[in-house]
C-alpha cells in the first residue's frame, strides 16, 4: 500500500452545520412522512435518468397494497413495476408522473420485486422513495 | 523561320521559364520535420516504449488509488454531519502536514466553488491533491486523473491532482507567496476538470457521456461560468503570433478539419465537435465504458484538434445558459441533435463563430502571395512594351 503519512480531510461546510439528510433526500422523507406515514415498508435510493433499480418485498395474501413512489423536485417522471422474483410483470405505473401508484392484492404470500425507473430527472442523479402501505 | 520570329519563341519559352520557376511549388520533396522548431520532438523506439510502460503504471497507480479514495471518503461522507458537503479536499504526502495548510487549501478552494456558483450540489468532489510526488515508491503522477461516479457511487467524483513542486510548496506555506494566492484559486478550479461539470450539471445522459468519454473529455477540461468571461489563460496563446514563422509551423501539423475549422468553414468544425458523438463510436453502451479519465500529461495542447477545445463546453455552457445546456445534458437524443438545439444553431455555424473569437480566419484556397501579383503585373508591362516597340519598328512610313 502507498505510504500515506499524512492525510487531511479539509471540509468546506462548517461543523456547525449539521444535517440528517441533504435537500434533495429531504424532500424524499417528507414526501414520504406525508403519502404514508404508516408505510410497512420504505425503500430509498438514488438513481440517473434512464437507469432503474430492484428490490425485494414480501406481501401477505389478501391483504390490499398500494406500493407508491415520490421522488425529488428535479425529478418530474418515476415508473414503478410489481414483478415476480422472475421478473414478470404484475402490475405498472407508466404514466410518467413523479408520483406513481400500483395497487394489488396478492393471492398467496410470497415474495415480489418491485422496480424503479427513473424516466425524467433535470439533474441527474435523483433520490426516490417507495413507500408498500397496506389498504384500509 | 524567320530571325524575328524565332526571337519571339525565345523570349516567350524565357517568360513562360521564369514565371514557372516564380510561381510553381516544388514537387516530389520528402517531408521532413527538421525544420519544425515547434513540432513534438521524435523519440526512438526504446524510449517510445520506455515511456509508454512508465505511462500504464501511472494510470494503473492512479485508477487504483482514486478507488481507494473514494472507498475511504464514503465512511467520512456518509456519516450525517458530513452528508451535506459538496467539496472535499484531501492532502496527501510523504510528510506532515501543518493545521495552516489546511486553513490555506480550504480557504481557496472556497473560493473555487464560489467562482463557479455552486453551494450544495448533487454530486460532491473528493478533490484529492499529492504533495510532493515522486518521493514514494509509487510511480508520480504528471496530470490530473478523474474517476467519474458510477453505479456503486453516484454522488461522487474523485480528482486526484499531483500538486507539483511548485503548488506544494504554496501550500505548505513557503513565505512571501501569498500573493500567488489568486492563481492558486484558479489552479484549483481548473483541477476539477470534469468534476466541474458534475457538480453543476449532475450526471450526463448516456449519449453525451459515450460521447465525452470517447473524446477523454478533451472539450471538458474546464468550466467557467463567469459572464462575460475575462481574458484567461488558453491553448491558443500557445499558438502565437500569424506574423511569426512558428504559428504557421503549428498551423501545417494540424488536421485538415482543424484547419478548416480556423478557416470559418461550419463543415469542418461540425467534424470536429461530433468526433466520438457517432451511434458507432463508443463501441458498445456507455455503462460499459470506462469511468476513468487520464489527461496527456505533456504539451497536451500539441494534441488538441479543436483549438481552444478545452473551453468548448464551457463557453456553450455559459452561452447557452442554465436551462437550455441542461437540455441537451440530459438528453438522450444524438449528440449533433441535442447540442444544435441547445445552440439554437446548426453545431458548424456556432463552432465557426466560437473558433473565430479564439484565432484569426485563416484565407484557404489559390490566393496568390502578393509578390506573385507583382511578377505577373510586370511580366505582362514587358509584354505590352515589347509589343508596342515591335509594332513601332514595324510601322511603315
Amino acid at each position: 500500500m502507498r505510504a500515506l503519512l499524512a492525510a487531511v480531510a479539509v471540509s468546506l461546510v462548517p461543523a456547525t452545520v449539521a444535517a440528517q439528510a441533504n435537500r434533495w433526500q429531504r424532500q424524499v422523507q417528507e414526501q414520504l412522512e406525508r403519502v404514508s406515514p404508516h408505510a410497512r415498508t420504505t425503500k430509498t435510493g438514488v438513481l440517473n435518468l434512464e437507469e432503474s433499480e430492484w428490490f425485494a418485498v414480501t406481501l401477505t395474501a389478501g391483504v390490499s397494497y398500494s406500493i407508491i413512489g415520490v421522488c425529488d423536485n428535479d425529478c418530474s417522471s418515476l415508473q414503478l413495476v410489481l414483478a415476480t422474483p422472475d421478473r414478470n410483470e404484475l402490475v405498472t405505473d407508466r404514466r410518467g408522473e413523479n408520483f406513481p401508484v400500483v395497487r394489488f392484492t396478492p393471492a398467496e404470500t410470497r415474495d415480489f420485486r418491485v422496480k424503479v425507473v427513473m424516466d425524467a430527472c433535470l439533474v441527474s442523479p435523483c433520490w426516490y422513495g417507495v413507500a408498500v402501505v397496506e389498504r384500509q | 523561320m524567320a530571325r524575328d520570329l524565332r526571337r519571339w519563341v525565345v523570349a516567350t519559352l524565357v517568360a513562360c521559364g521564369v514565371v514557372a520557376f516564380a510561381l510553381l511549388p516544388p514537387r516530389g520533396a520528402a517531408v521532413t520535420r527538421a525544420g519544425l522548431v515547434f513540432a513534438i520532438p521524435q523519440s526512438t523506439p526504446a524510449r517510445l516504449r520506455a515511456q509508454a510502460l512508465a505511462a500504464e503504471w501511472r494510470a494503473a497507480d492512479g485508477a487504483a488509488r482514486l478507488l481507494d479514495q473514494r472507498a475511504r471518503a464514503r465512511s467520512v461522507l456518509s456519516s450525517p454531519e458530513t452528508r451535506k458537503l459538496s467539496v472535499t479536499v484531501v492532502l496527501t504526502g510523504p510528510q506532515s502536514i501543518p493545521r495552516e495548510a489546511v486553513a490555506r487549501v480550504a480557504s481557496a478552494m472556497d473560493s473555487s466553488w464560489a467562482a463557479l456558483g455552486l453551494g450544495e450540489t448533487k454530486i460532491g468532489v473528493l478533490v484529492v491533491i499529492d504533495l510532493a510526488p515522486g518521493t514514494t515508491s509509487g510511480p508520480a503522477q504528471e496530470a490530473p486523473m478523474y474517476l467519474e461516479p458510477d453505479s456503486t457511487n453516484r454522488t461522487t467524483c474523485v480528482a486526484l491532482v499531483p500538486g507539483g513542486l511548485y503548488w506544494s510548496r504554496f501550500i505548505l506555506g513557503t513565505p512571501g507567496q501569498e500573493r500567488e494566492r489568486p492563481y492558486f484559486v484558479e489552479w484549483l478550479r481548473a483541477s476539477l476538470g470534469p468534476c466541474a461539470f458534475y457538480a453543476t450539471y449532475g450526471a450526463p445522459s448516456k449519449t453525451v457521456r459515450r460521447w465525452l468519454t470517447v473524446r477523454q473529455w478533451d472539450i471538458g477540461r474546464f468550466l467557467s461560468t463567469e459572464n462575460p468571461v475575462r481574458r484567461a489563460w488558453s491553448s491558443t496563446d500557445m499558438l502565437g503570433d500569424p506574423r511569426y514563422g512558428w504559428y504557421w509551423e503549428r498551423i501545417y501539423t494540424f488536421s485538415p478539419s482543424t484547419v478548416a475549422c480556423m478557416a470559418g468553414r461550419p463543415a469542418g468544425c461540425r467534424a470536429l465537435v461530433l468526433r466520438g458523438g457517432g451511434a458507432s463510436d463508443g463501441a458498445g453502451r456507455a455503462d460499459s465504458l470506462p469511468r476513468i479519465v487520464r489527461t496527456e500529461p505533456r504539451r497536451w495542447w500539441q494534441a488538441q484538434d479543436l483549438i481552444p477545445g478545452e473551453r468548448y463546453l464551457s463557453d456553450v455552457a455559459r452561452t447557452v445558459g442554465r436551462e437550455r445546456f441542461l437540455g441537451f445534458w440530459g438528453s438522450p437524443l444524438p449528440v449533433d441533435t441535442s447540442l444544435a438545439l441547445a445552440l439554437r444553431k446548426p453545431v458548424g455555424e456556432w463552432t465557426a463563430e466560437w473558433q473565430h473569437r479564439y484565432t484569426p480566419r485563416l484565407r484557404l484556397g489559390p490566393a496568390a502571395p502578393v509578390t506573385a501579383y507583382a511578377l505577373a503585373v510586370t511580366l505582362g508591362v514587358l509584354v505590352l512594351f515589347g509589343a508596342a516597340l515591335a509594332a513601332q519598328r514595324r510601322q511603315v512610313r
